[in-house]
């Protein structure tokens, strides 16, 4: 309906709670310029849910220039006019929109428009948002609205009041046969995608063909935007005079948006699947399947849509736990969504899969490195739990927890929705993330490329002194790099964590690796190539025969070993490293407790796990 | 009786709902005190389940349909 309005691409969905935030944009009527603005979805002013309560506060507060469209589903009349006539009972300018008019037709039912308008005092306009039918008239009726105070109930009386008048008045205005029809059909499907065998069955299919399609489908785009930023890092470099200035775009602003853009064709597929599971209405389903599942656990039917979009990304996630009514079942949603593997540590996980599997290695028809990657996600889901078991425990409880859920009327999806969607959601993903990552890859790189006092100054000196005159200078500039990034303050503050990450197995390397990917995982790969790019002439070799080269300097034996590996990858599992997610979790529960609690628990996890781990394969 | 104890597919009316900020929410969803309900599924695993009323379609828990008091229709 607000898409219809101003053009613009809002999310919406069949899935109560999709707008969860207030959304503004323009419309033009009569060459004005009207500012509409998107309320969260709601069925009363006596709000529940956090997105219940943004509009009930905006409605509430209203300027005296401005009115409220309240846009009704015709097919269910009775509890959309409840809201609408609260709304007319607090005095306010009410248009009331009257949305679906396809569906009522197809039912073979007609609407007294007039009568409507009539009766309850204000003006009614009948549209069709998905075909724009209507949009007009409803921007002329605005254009030309003067605001008579009305009341629908003469004084305060009970909601079952309110309701017994609207029904009289939904009698009065409404012909035809019943629509059961349509709610009859969804009946019927229901029956299907919540019987107790194909019900799960089909839940799992679907969430196989997500899987799949995030992992194989998406590789191809993803390695064209990895080759074109290494392009155009090129092209820069080329052009551009050597110096800090194009050291900074290419080595810190570039590969930071590489690290971030890569991740855009995961997080769009899988965002595509979830608007297209909500519009349909089957997301209803599955959290009704889900809700004695994950009860136990502390968390609500609702909460399976956070976990499963977490799978690509757990900022977006861990906005959409805004539906969850109860306040306790919302905040274990979000301090445990991180758990879930995300994409960001798929390009981890594959690197160092790779170090200690080797590819051929087969069990049964599946291929072992594959197993181990499943093993990973499953870990993750099952630590979820765990801590959602732990969080239930500790958490103090406020207000009850229900499921009280609309079931909608299933249709087909509608695909201008779904891109818009997915549109949203990498915007989300660019900007919220993106910008975080920039800043720490610049960061990053100052500290990589800068050390204390003047040791860079000197080992240049050193370098171009004549006993380097005859070295093939390729490999002189290598040497720099070398000792340069070994004398940054990058690899001080490695040396300094050494002794503390020592225990799991970790050298300070490594340790430079978990610093940097504090902000972002991904950032691990990245800071390996740098460090690892030493001393090889011509970059010839790849990052994993390098690391595989790598020598432990007390025992001479491989340094990463299975203990060393598999502690790496525990840890990638478990640890806290995504700014853009802290920030998320700070800006939806509005305090800084929430997101240290998360750091220092899912540190403390990822560390003692990583300890066991090393233990036991050492 | 309460609402949970209804097998599928049998219909009831609503006599009185026990708990006020229950009776809210369930208003905000279209059920109403003295108007019929139907279940018309129970979740596979016993909870939750589906119940209709009029044009109103949701799902509540087992623990909510309790606090709903409601009486048999003689027809069925």
């Amino acid at each position: 309906m607000f898409n219809a309005l101003t053009g613009l691409s809002q999310k919406t969905g069949n899935f109560p709670g999709v707008t969860v935030d207030k959304k503004s944009g323009y419309t033009n009527i009569n060459n004005q310029q009207i500012e509409v603005v998107d309320l969260p979805g709601t069925y009363s002013l006596n709000p529940e849910a956090e997105d219940e309560r943004v509009a009930a506060d905006i409605i509430k507060n209203i300027n005296d220039d401005e009115l409220i469209i309240v846009v009704a589903d015709v097919t269910n009349l009775k509890r959309n006019l409840f809201l609408c006539t609260q709304i007319i009972d607090l005095g306010k300018p009410v248009v009331l929109v009257l949305n679906m008019m396809d569906l009522l037709q197809k039912s073979n039912q007609c609407i007294d428009l007039d009568k409507i308008s009539t009766l309850l005092q204000i003006p009614v306009v009948p549209v069709n948002a998905r075909i724009k039918k209507g949009i007009n008239e409803l921007k002329e009726i605005v254009a030309n609205y003067q605001f008579r105070k009305a009341s629908f109930l003469s004084d305060k009386l009970t909601p079952s009041e309110r309701y017994e008048k609207i029904t009289s008045v939904i009698s009065a205005c409404l012909q035809g046969g019943e629509a059961n029809r349509w709610i009859n059909r969804t009946k019927k499907i229901d029956n299907i995608l919540t019987h107790k065998i194909y019900g799960y069955l089909i839940f799992l299919s679907i969430l196989f063909v997500i899987f799949q399609a995030i992992f194989s489908w998406s590789a191809y785009p993803m390695e064209l935007i990895e080759e074109g930023f290494a392009m155009l890092g090129g092209l820069v470099e080329s052009w551009m005079p050597e110096g800090v200035l194009s050291d900074l775009i290419v080595n810190g602003i570039l590969a930071g948006l590489s690290g971030i853009v890569v991740f855009v064709p995961q997080i769009a597929l899988l965002f595509a699947f979830v608007t297209i599971l909500e519009d349909t209405g089957y997301m209803s389903r599955v959290s009704f399947l889900m809700d004695r599942l994950l009860r136990p656990f502390g968390l609500n039917g609702k909460s399976i849509i956070p976990l499963i979009s977490s799978i690509a990304c757990a900022v977006p996630a861990i906005m959409s736990t805004r539906s969850i009514t109860n306040l306790k079942e919302r905040l274990i949603t979000i301090m445990v969504s991180p758990l879930i593997s995300c994409s960001a540590r798929i390009p981890v996980y594959t690197l160092l899969i790779a170090l200690v599997i080797p590819t051929e290695e087969q069990v049964g028809i599946f291929n072992l490195q594959g197993i181990v990657m499943m093993g990973l996600y499953l870990i993750g889901f099952l630590a979820a739990l765990f801590a959602a078991l732990v969080f239930k425990w500790i958490l103090k409880s406020k207000g009850k927890s229900n499921f009280i859920m609309e079931m909608p009327i299933y249709r087909l999806p509608r695909w201008s929705n779904v891109g818009f969607s997915v549109y949203n959601k990498v915007k989300i993903f660019l900007f919220e993330a993106g910008k975080i990552i920039i800043a720490i890859s610049i960061v990053l790189w100052g500290l990589s490329s800068y050390g204390p006092g003047d040791t860079f100054e000197k080992i240049e000196e050193k370098y171009t002194s004549p006993a380097y005159e005859n070295e093939n200078k390729d490999k002189i500039n290598n040497l720099i790099a070398s000792e340069k990034l070994e004398a940054s303050y990058a690899a001080y503050l490695g040396k300094t964590i050494e002794p503390l990450i020592k225990p799991i197995g970790f050298d300070w390397k490594i340790g430079i690796s978990l610093v940097t990917s504090f902000a972002a995982r991904e950032v691990f790969v990245g800071t390996m190539a740098t460090l690892y790019s030493v001393g090889d002439e011509d970059n010839t070799t790849s990052i994993r025969e390098k690391m595989l080269q790598a020598k432990n300097p007390e025992t001479g034996d491989r340094l990463y070993n299975k203990a060393t590996t598999f502690s790496l990858l525990i840890f990638y599992a478990f640890a806290m490293q995504c700014m853009a997610t802290l920030a998320v979790v700070y800006r939806e529960t509005k305090s800084y407790k929430w997101p240290i609690i998360q750091v220092v628990y899912m540190g403390a996890l990822a560390y003692v796990s990583s300890w066991i781990v090393y233990t036991i394969f050492s | 009786m309460t609402l949970d104890e209804l097998k599928e597919n049998e219909s009831a009316r609503i006599v009185q709902i026990l708990d006020e900020q229950l009776e809210e929410s369930m208003l905000n969803m279209g059920f109403i005190v003295g108007e019929d309900v139907k279940l018309d599924r129970i979740a596979p695993l016993k909870d939750p389940i589906l119940i209709t009323s009029g044009l109103n379609y949701i799902s509540i828990r087992k623990e909510d349909a309790k606090k709903i008091l409601i009486e048999k229709n003689n027809a069925n």
